[in-house]
């Protein structure tokens, strides 16, 4: 349903995106891993047409949808969750909603809520300003992301910010997502839960796709990529290094 | 009695459909076109004709006054002097607004110096807003100046808001407050075209416990221009905050200076500013919802100006 065909991308010298080939099937759960920088967040960008490709081809259901601006990929049925959602002043949670379902009747707008799993109703009419916590902007992130009721929902790494306790309950929710409205997911994250849940996971490293397939697979080159590779690195013996 | 457009201006300025309920005074082109009064609310005419006189009773619940100003007369500039005195114990609120509907190439205006004295333990909610229209190209000027006295346990609650049309507004607020008292003050501005805007806000915090809070709240759009102002001085234990935002597009210019004085130790003022364009994560976000960009940038300025 979504095929990158050569995709490109680069700021100045850095090749960010550096010639990614790959076709996403329809109704599957994919998780984007690999070290910071790699460029996951940028190809989950590029998709949603937040950045735009140098070269390269993205076919969306076997349209090309390449030089297509955000708005018109929103329409097509690409829903994109932000890792740092926006915060405004002066628009509540309940317009965010509403502009994300196309309604603002309340029975529809009290159903997504429960189809999100928020039960606090006064939650709704919460400012989705600087005072929320990461977490409240993240349950929010998702909700207008599912409102859209895409075909195509990308979320970079919709665990940050969230308790431990919530992780699980959001794998469950996305996938959920998946079975139910058979939502083709796609999810860029470090965290062991989202790559459990996967049915593919894609490993980028330098821009490129190194490795596609099961956890169980990517688990050995995870931890290679995890090790450091500063040739002075005294690791963990010293200062407590992680990559 | 009420034109056409008289009705639309009132609409706009006071969301008045016709003649208001309870007290009001209603002024068109400089004189006296209705009031009423009621059993609680007394409206007089000062002594020398300049303005009006409006005297709440202490305990005066849940009631209010309408003071709207409309003009649509060429060449005039109205000057009125509005004088407020809420009795100790009440709670009410006063709508104001001043509305010009220019016809012609002859400049029109209007300066309203409204002063109130809330008593203790009163709270009042002023509303006012300002806004000019008409094909007529003549200058629309809009002069404001509010002085607020709170005595002890009193609340103010203004908002004030000008939502389009005037091509000069310089607009003046001042504000005393008595121990324990607090003063919420929300001011909205949307300046386009040439048009210029200038707020210039004094608020002392002399009473201990006093609280004051302004917001300020600026959109700057076309080759428009507006500054704002605001100094806090606390002469007491005290609490205050300055919050201004302006949002500039186009070649909008803005100039935002936030001035805090503590002359006293246990006072705590605090302020935060920011001027620039709306944020592109907000655009985004909105886009990403299926929002066009205009449809985008029109929302994210209703949120802010609501």
């Amino acid at each position: 349903m979504l095929e990158l065909k050569d995709l490109y991308f680069s700021v100045g010298e850095r090749n960010i995106i550096d010639g990614i080939n790959y076709t996403f099937e329809k109704g599957k759960f994919y998780g984007i891993t690999g070290p910071n920088g790699s460029g996951k967040t940028t190809l989950a960008k590029l998709i949603m047409g937040i950045n735009t490709a140098d070269s390269g081809k993205i076919m969306f259901e076997g349209k090309e949808i390449s030089q297509l601006s955000i708005t018109d990929r929103a329409r097509e049925g690409i829903a994109y969750s932000f890792q740092q959602p926006a915060r405004f002043k002066g628009i509540t949670f309940r317009d965010l909603l509403a502009m994300a379902a196309g309604t603002d009747d309340e029975e529809m707008l009290l159903a997504l809520l429960r189809r999100v799993g928020i039960c606090s109703l006064s939650f709704l009419d919460k400012p989705v300003d600087a005072k929320l916590s990461g977490g409240e902007i993240k349950k929010i992130e998702l909700a207008t992301t599912i409102a859209r009721n895409p075909k195509l929902a990308i979320y970079d790494e919709p665990d940050t910010g969230i308790d431990l306790w919530t992780i699980q309950p959001m794998v469950r929710l996305l996938k959920r997502e998946q079975k139910e409205h058979g939502t083709t997911t796609v999810v860029v994250s470090h965290n062991r839960a989202f790559l459990e849940a996967a049915d593919i996971v894609l490993m980028i490293s330098e821009g490129k796709l190194v490795y596609r397939g099961d956890l169980q697979g990517a688990l050995p080159m995870l931890n290679d990529l995890s090790a450091c590779n500063y040739r002075k690195c005294v690791g963990d013996k010293d200062v407590g290094c992680y990559r | 009695m009420l034109d056409a457009i008289d009705k639309d201006l009132l609409k706009t300025v006071a969301d008045l459909e016709g003649l208001p309920k309870g007290a009001f005074n209603i002024r068109k082109n400089g004189k006296l076109l209705k009031r009423e009064v009621s059993a609680n609310i007394d409206i007089e005419s000062n002594a020398d004709g300049s303005g009006i006189i409006v005297t709440i009773k202490p305990g005066t619940i849940n009631e209010s006054v309408h003071i709207p100003v409309i003009l649509s007369q060429a060449g005039l500039y109205d000057v009125v002097y509005n004088n407020f005195i809420i009795g100790e114990g009440a709670d009410v609120t006063i709508i104001a607004g001043c509305g010009i509907h220019c016809g012609s190439l002859e400049p029109e205006g209007h300066a309203g110096i409204h002063e109130f004295r809330v008593g203790k333990g009163a709270k009042v909610k002023y509303v006012e807003k300002h806004y000019a229209s008409g094909p007529g190209r003549g200058r629309r000027t809009l002069n404001p100046t509010t002085k607020v006295f709170l005595e002890a346990g009193a609340t103010a609650e203004m908002e004030l808001t000008q939502i389009g049309g005037v091509d000069e507004a310089n607009r003046a607020n001042e504000a005393t407050l008595g121990p324990d008292s607090l003063l919420l003050i929300t001011e909205r501005v949307l300046t386009e075209e040439k048009q210029k805007a200038v707020s210039a806000n004094t608020i002392i915090l002399a009473g201990a416990g006093s609280r004051a809070n302004m917001i300020s709240r600026s959109v700057i759009k076309g080759d428009s221009e507006q500054d704002f102002y605001a100094t806090m001085e606390a002469l007491a234990p005290c609490f205050g905050h300055i919050e201004c935002d302006a949002i500039i597009m186009d070649n909008g210019r803005n100039e935002t200076v936030p001035s805090l004085k503590a002359r006293h130790p246990d006072a705590a003022l605090t302020h935060e500013a920011s001027i620039g364009k709306i944020a592109s994560d907000q655009l985004m976000k909105l886009m990403s919802l299926g929002l066009t960009y205009d449809e985008a940038v029109n929302r994210i300025i209703q949120g802010f100006l609501k």
